[in-house]
């Protein structure tokens, strides 16, 4: 083994070194994309794309003709209105976070979501609503697509989460 | 990303502060048992949540956790005498019993009653397994006895260490429910360490470097799944349990014993990690015991009559940077205690959260800070006492299982994670 510099760790360890670190702002997150899986979670994600956020776009399922339409160009509805196509939303996306409070949740679109997803190196997450023994065939259905899952009984959860990945 | 007053909030555990009182609510480890190992033994001096006590074992083997300062002039009552059922200054003789009162005052009267009057603030210390365990709040409320696994096997079926770590207690807790790191920083142990290596999840573990995540409340806590591929139509799951506030299990490994931490504030630059192994269906093995005291698994290997590990800041952790290259280690630090430590010091005594990016894997921590930070403004504003204080609470296991794909691991782990005495552990 190599000699090391005595107590070199002690020193950058320090409160008194912590002064010294780069002290550059850090810039928020642009590719933040939180889609409503239900009208319970539209409902939520309507008020929070009123909050202040760094580049996050929020969408709920849209109820357009083509709403069925998968893939690419499965329709999403823009909170801040229009109807807009998944591939397009995604283009410049680096995560997707779905959002669900009811059971029954579309295994489509979800499929749809986490298959455009993964095409394009997307990181996805799920973030379900209410409680798990309600709520476990929306569980089950978002489990081979959203590379996390937090189950929770709290709504400011996704507040929480989109706080922190400074979406 | 914490604001700076979130992260205020968290980190800081002193007197009247709201997590410092959050901790208050619990029982919590104060030593081992074996820092005081008989009556009228040396008095050890104790540091938790800011504040400074002296523990003693009297002539009659009760347990005291009392100031550390005498009530007179103020010094240390490590320099004292621990005899005949209490604790003298060495500077005037004031003597102390367990409970902090004063029964014996030499320079007064023989039949002076001033002694009454005169009491140090002091803490019950209590033994269960092999820690001795305090509770720092307020009497009036203390809260049943801690009802934890580890803490209630037989005493050949558990072995606990404590080592001292230099950062605040929240790093350090914050690496105990992050399971994507251990494919990389622990990547050396999967295939070295005595107490992990060979169970069949190692191959699950080192196959899958992109682990899928589900994170589940708990009414103490929060189960955090980590899941990766096993079989064509099964998956690995490693399941970490967290009770509030600061005690974690880790998922099992094989036949290997089960092991966790408690992480619990010195003051806001260091805490203390209580790490355990124990084994629910037998009884410890030499082999493994001597691991264990080596320093393998989650223990550390300290100085000896010291929990300072031996490899630490003030020596950069015994970096050997051929171990590295060799693939021995993954960052060149021996142990996967030091592994954990050295990077949690790295950050310094309390990280600034605020220059952090997260991302959505870290939702167990996420989730871990919104639950504390929740439990301790309902303390300050409502009075509600927080999760984890209720001992049906500690009633918890890991787990570390193959399930098919379509299963929850929740509702397909109930019985696992649940700890019963003499049930064995769901391990692969």
């Amino acid at each position: 083994m190599h000699p090391i510099l005595q107590s070199s760790c002690a020193l950058a360890t320090s409160r008194a070194e912590a002064r010294f670190r780069i002290d550059v702002p850090i810039e928020g997150r642009r590719g933040a994309r939180v889609v409503a899986l239900d009208d319970g979670a539209a409902t939520l994600v309507r008020r929070l794309a009123h909050e202040p956020w760094n580049g996050a776009r929020f969408y709920t399922l849209s109820a357009a003709p083509d709403g069925a339409a998968t893939g690419d160009d499965m329709a999403l509805y823009r909170t801040s209105g229009g109807t807009t196509r998944l591939g397009a939303e995604l283009a410049d996306g680096d995560v997707t976070v779905m959002i669900a409070t009811r059971p029954g949740a579309a295994e489509p679109t979800i499929e749809a979501i986490g298959r455009a997803c993964a095409k394009r190196g997307i990181m996805t997450a799920g973030i379900v609503l209410g409680d798990q023994d309600r709520l476990g065939g929306t569980v089950r259905a978002l489990r081979p697509h959203a590379q996390v899952l937090l189950v929770t009984p709290d709504p400011q959860d996704v507040a929480e989460v989109l706080t922190a990945i400074r979406a | 990303v914490l604001k700076k007053e979130i992260n205020d909030l968290l980190t800081q555990t002193g007197p009247g502060t709201p997590m410092g009182e959050v901790f208050r609510q619990y029982w919590i480890p104060a030593l081992l048992a074996e820092e005081l190992p008989e009556d009228d033994c040396p008095q050890v001096r104790v540091k938790l949540l800011s504040e400074r006590m002296i523990a003693f074992r009297d002539s009659e083997g009760r347990y005291g956790l009392i100031d550390e300062f005498c009530a007179h002039r103020g010094a240390s009552l490590w320099f004292g005498r621990n005899e005949e059922g209490g604790l003298r200054c060495a500077y005037h003789g004031w003597k102390f019993d367990v409970t902090g009162q004063a029964v014996e005052i030499p320079s007064e009267p023989e039949n002076s009653n001033f002694c009454s009057h005169v009491r140090l603030r002091a803490y019950p210390l209590v033994k269960i397994g092999d820690v001795l365990w305090t509770h720092m709040g307020d009497p009036a409320k203390r809260p049943p006895m801690p009802e934890f696994e580890f803490a209630l096997v037989a005493a050949e079926q558990n072995y606990t260490s404590k080592r001292w770590q230099e950062s605040n207690w929240l790093q350090a807790f914050e690496g105990g429910i992050d399971s994507s790191h251990v494919s990389w920083l622990h990547s050396g142990g999967l295939k070295n360490d005595p107490l992990f290596k060979g169970a069949k999840g190692n191959e699950y573990n080192m196959r899958d470097f992109r682990p899928f995540f589900e994170v589940a409340d708990a009414e103490g806590g929060l189960f955090v799944g980590a899941r990766r591929n096993a079989e064509e139509d099964s998956y690995y799951w490693r399941i970490t349990p967290w009770v509030m506030p600061s005690f974690t299990l880790v998922p099992p490994r094989g036949d290997h014993p089960m092991h966790g931490h408690w992480w619990i504030p010195i003051d806001d630059d260091n805490c203390w990690a209580y790490s355990f192994d124990y084994h629910p269906t037998r009884p410890l093995s030499d082999t493994e015991l001597a691991a264990m005291r080596a320093g393998h698994g989650v223990h550390s290997e300290n100085i000896p009559g010291t929990s300072r590990p031996m490899a630490n800041k003030d020596n950069d952790y015994l970096m050997d940077r051929e171990a590295q290259r060799r693939g021995d280690t993954f960052s060149g630090v021996k142990g996967i205690a030091m592994q954990d430590a050295s990077l949690q010091e790295s950050m310094g005594p309390v990280v600034d959260r605020s220059k952090e990016r997260l991302v959505s894997a870290d939702a167990g921590i996420i989730k871990a800070r919104q639950k504390l930070r929740k439990a301790a403004v309902a303390l300050r504003d409502e009075g509600t006492v927080p999760p984890g204080v209720n001992p049906v609470h500690h009633h918890v296991r890991s787990a570390a299982v193959v399930l098919p794909r379509d299963a929850a691991f929740i509702d397909s782990s109930r019985e696992a994670l649940t700890a019963e005495p003499g049930k064995p552990h769901a391990s692969v």
